[in-house]
């Protein structure tokens, strides 16, 4: 019997309804300006799709969990929480710590990337999670496609292979004023749903993201010059890269190193310029973050416009695992300052193995 | 015109099939540099091959004879789908609006249904008579390894195939057909081999290659008294026997009174370029034909001609066949698991390696996603759905008409249509739900990598 814990955040999405660009402290506000709520719709439109018998659900009271269910006519299921009628980030926290006592495979939630961020915050990557899209902003990349695909995962939930999902933090009052303003908050584990069409048919190195990061390492250790700056971007691939050549680096952070030695962990954009003053030539190393594979201005943001230029784009290296290439049929670069981005071309070589590549289209 | 109309195809007689293969090691300017032993490095013998292949086989890789009699017992197997048609694509031609004439040699024909058993059978027959009672081999995409079993089983011999597990896994029916011919099939790399185990054990997950299928399979031949070993690809031999196909198209273009300005084939080991290609190449270099443009085409991805170095490399991954003088990636370079298999190779054939260094061919290399676009073109055009593999020589061929179309150049643009795709529609799938991934070789990095290493 496979368990998995269950959370909507009834109130996620309705802010976007009603022109608050989020719910994040406006939820009775959202109210006022007559928002309605729909998560809980979304999530019974994800659940009609599991049709598998041996799931047990693990939800709270109401509109929190135990609607959804009921309205996807799913029978088993049991109310471990039962949160106060307005509902707060604490009751979606105090969920997934229930949940994970119980010991479920999987917590499925329903939100948006603030609701994300309350379920990392208590889950981390110690188990997977997945999120059924009803927020008004989702840069995070833990969340379905759409109800079929997360229905779908649901279904072999514990059996499919997992991956690293970053969980973006939105700034929802620059957002609000018109800056999209994001930090890589966490990196979480999620299931990836493989191409139903094609299951034996996908080739092998796109499964296995660890080993794939190991592939990428192993070449990208193989050719940095142990003699010149580089600057590593934030997330697990970049880390793997780090420890592959013996040092750690920051998950989250940006970090610059030489050879073996880290000269500047977590650096913000101010000491990758004055580092960048004493060095003849420099590499930026980079993984795209997040749903929607932004190579620069998401995430990693002390990457700024000035330390590109400063090091110039010909030697910027795109770095991704083929699983992650997969999800992201299109890479997007917002360095904030459009004549730079013009002048990255309409594709992108991404290092996806030893001495793989792949040529990966720009959007802008 | 001797023809009052156009032919769609033009065929021969199997009366005027091919009686000779034809040897260009006969027609080079200056000597091919030799295969070197992989311990001693001192050029190999026929007693250092004699362990894994038949003694006429190897008189035929060394030979310096300019053509080498077809016995006839083998014409009258490749009577089965030889002489093969040659097609004049006027469909193509009028979709693409493009002043040139595109023919394409349609190899698809023989019950592998590519040019490959246009030397299985002649392998697999000097084999059975030397006695020879199993050949074991490798096969990428599987085109090779169906054709093999198809001859050992004319032959009424044992056949054990190698095939590299990514395209195991993507091309059930090619193992299926080694069965129904009778061939015992395996996914590479296996437990079965040293050579194999050593793969598994430092990458349990790995998606194999050409290179480590041939291994295993050479390994097999070396520890198996009754066993010999069969090459789909790369060697002088291999490409000896191809030649049938550039003698017949040179045929069959006489009979409307044409010459080709351009040969297109794609190339992983470099056979049915070779095959299509060598008899023009021949022409140019005796100076009959000298402007004859030669292109060979490889995938993005595994670009040995066009971003390798050409020098002394090992064919397999072990280390256990002979140091060939060619393009290489590097013998240790795994390709990423694109659906045209059969192109998955470091390395390439020595001979085609010396011609592109010499400048008498050329070399284009193209992404996944292009070539199947092309490969559509020619399915809605001609009919025809091509094999992965093909779709390269495919696009080189579009490319060429498109170009013509700019310059108002009605050039004769020959391509060699080596393989239906019929068993790779899955491939066709991840086109249309549009999963083809544009894999390529990070060349610049690895050149500034190479350049930091001290030179000896």
């Amino acid at each position: 019997m496979r368990r998995i814990g269950f959370v909507v955040n009834p109130i996620a999405g309705m802010g976007g309804n009603v022109g608050l660009k989020g719910t994040d402290g406006t939820g009775a506000e959202a109210i006022r300006r007559g928002a309605v709520p729909h998560a809980s719709e979304r999530a019974s439109a994800a659940l009609k799709q599991v049709t598998a018998a041996g799931i047990m659900f693990l939800t709270c009271s109401g509109k929190m969990g135990e609607d959804a269910l009921r309205s996807a006519g799913i029978p088993s299921f049991s109310v471990v929480c039962h949160p106060p009628a307005s509902t707060t980030a604490d009751d979606t926290k105090r969920a997934c710590r229930k949940f994970l006592d119980e010991q479920v495979d999987l917590i499925l939630f329903c939100g948006g990337d603030g609701t994300a961020r309350d379920v990392y915050d208590v889950v981390g990557s110690t188990i997977p999670v997945l999120g059924i899209p009803a927020g008004v902003k989702m840069y995070s990349a833990v969340f379905a496609i759409d109800p079929a695909a997360a229905g779908a995962v649901i279904e072999k939930a514990g059996e499919l292979p997992l991956r690293d999902a970053e969980v973006l933090d939105v700034n929802e009052d620059a957002y609000r004023a018109g800056i999209l303003s994001t930090r890589l908050y966490g990196i979480a584990r999620v299931p990836v749903l493989e191409d139903r069409m094609q299951v034996s048919k996908r080739v092998i190195e796109e499964r296995d993201e660890e080993r794939a990061k190991k592939e990428i390492a192993r070449f990208m250790a193989e050719v940095m010059d142990p003699d010149r700056l580089y600057i590593l971007g934030a997330g697990t691939t970049t880390e793997a890269i780090a420890h592959r050549l013996g040092i750690s680096k920051t998950l989250l952070g940006v970090d610059a190193l030489k050879g073996t030695n880290i000269v500047a962990p977590d650096a913000d954009e101010k000491t990758l310029l004055s580092l960048l003053t004493k060095e003849d030539s420099a590499g930026i190393i980079v993984s795209p973050i997040g749903a929607q594979g932004f190579v620069f201005g998401r995430g990693s943001q002390q990457i700024s416009a000035d330390v590109i230029r400063q090091v110039g784009i010909r030697n910027v290296i795109v770095v991704s695992t083929p699983a992650k290439c997969l999800e992201t049929p299109v890479l997007h670069i917002d360095t904030g300052d459009p004549a730079l981005d013009a002048e990255f071309k309409d594709s992108i070589q991404v290092i996806t193995g030893y001495r793989i590549a792949q040529r990966k289209k720009i959007q802008r | 015109m001797r023809f009052a109309y156009m032919h769609t195809k033009i065929l021969l007689d199997e009366g005027e099939m091919p009686k000779r293969w034809y040897n260009i090691l006969a027609d080079l300017s200056t000597p091919m540099d030799p295969p070197l032993h992989p311990a001693t490095k001192k050029p190999v013998g026929p007693d250092d091959l004699s362990a894994i292949f038949p003694m006429e086989l190897i008189r035929q890789e060394m030979s310096p004879d300019r053509f080498i009699d077809i016995p006839a017992e083998v014409r009258e197997v490749l009577s089965l789908w030889r002489p093969s048609p040659l097609y004049r694509a006027k469909r193509l031609e009028q979709h693409l609006k493009t002043p040139a004439k595109i023919y394409y040699k349609w190899e698809g024909v023989s019950p592998p249904g590519s040019h490959k058993p246009n030397t299985s059978v002649p392998q697999a027959y000097y084999n059975m008579k030397a006695g020879v009672e199993r050949i074991a081999t490798e096969t990428g995409a599987g085109q090779w390894g169906s054709a093999l079993a198809f001859a050992t089983m004319l032959y009424d011999m044992e056949c054990t195939i190698y095939m590299v597990r990514s395209s195991y896994a993507q091309k059930p029916y090619r193992k299926s057909m080694m069965h129904v011919w009778g061939a015992e099939c395996i996914p590479s790399p296996s437990t079965k081999t040293k050579s194999g185990q050593a793969v598994l054990e430092k990458d349990p997950e790995t998606p194999g290659s050409l290179g480590i299928a041939i291994s295993e399979a050479v390994e097999d031949a070396a520890t198996h008294q009754n066993t010999n070993y069969a090459l789909g690809s790369v060697l002088n031999h291999v490409c000896l026997h191809q030649t049938v196909i550039g003698q017949e198209c040179r045929e069959q273009l006489a009979k409307v009174d044409d010459y080709p300005d351009v040969v297109i084939g794609c190339v992983g080991g470099g056979s049915n370029f070779a095959g299509i290609s060598f008899p023009f190449a021949g022409d140019k270099m005796t100076g009959k034909h000298k402007d004859v443009d030669l292109i060979a085409v490889e995938p993005a991805s595994c670009p040995t001609l066009t971003k390798g170095l050409f020098t002394y490399d090992f064919g397999d991954v072990a280390g256990l066949t002979p140091l060939l003088k060619m393009f290489t990636l590097g013998h240790d370079f795994i390709p990423p698991s694109i659906h045209a298999g059969g192109l998955r190779y470091h390395g390439d054939s020595p001979i085609v390696s010396k011609l592109v260094n010499d400048k008498v061919m050329r070399a284009v290399a193209y992404h996944q996603s292009e070539v199947f676009e092309a490969a559509q073109t020619f399915a809605r055009t001609e009919g025809i759905i091509v094999a992965p593999e093909t779709s390269h020589a495919v696009k080189a061929a579009i490319d060429q008409a498109l170009e013509c179309r700019k310059t108002g150049n009605a050039k004769t643009i020959l391509f060699n249509c080596s393989g239906h795709g019929n068993f790779d529609m899955s491939a066709y799938d991840a086109f249309y739900a549009k999963q083809l991934v544009d894999y390529e070789y990070p060349d610049e990095m690895i050149k500034q990598s190479l350049a930091r290493i001290p030179k000896i």
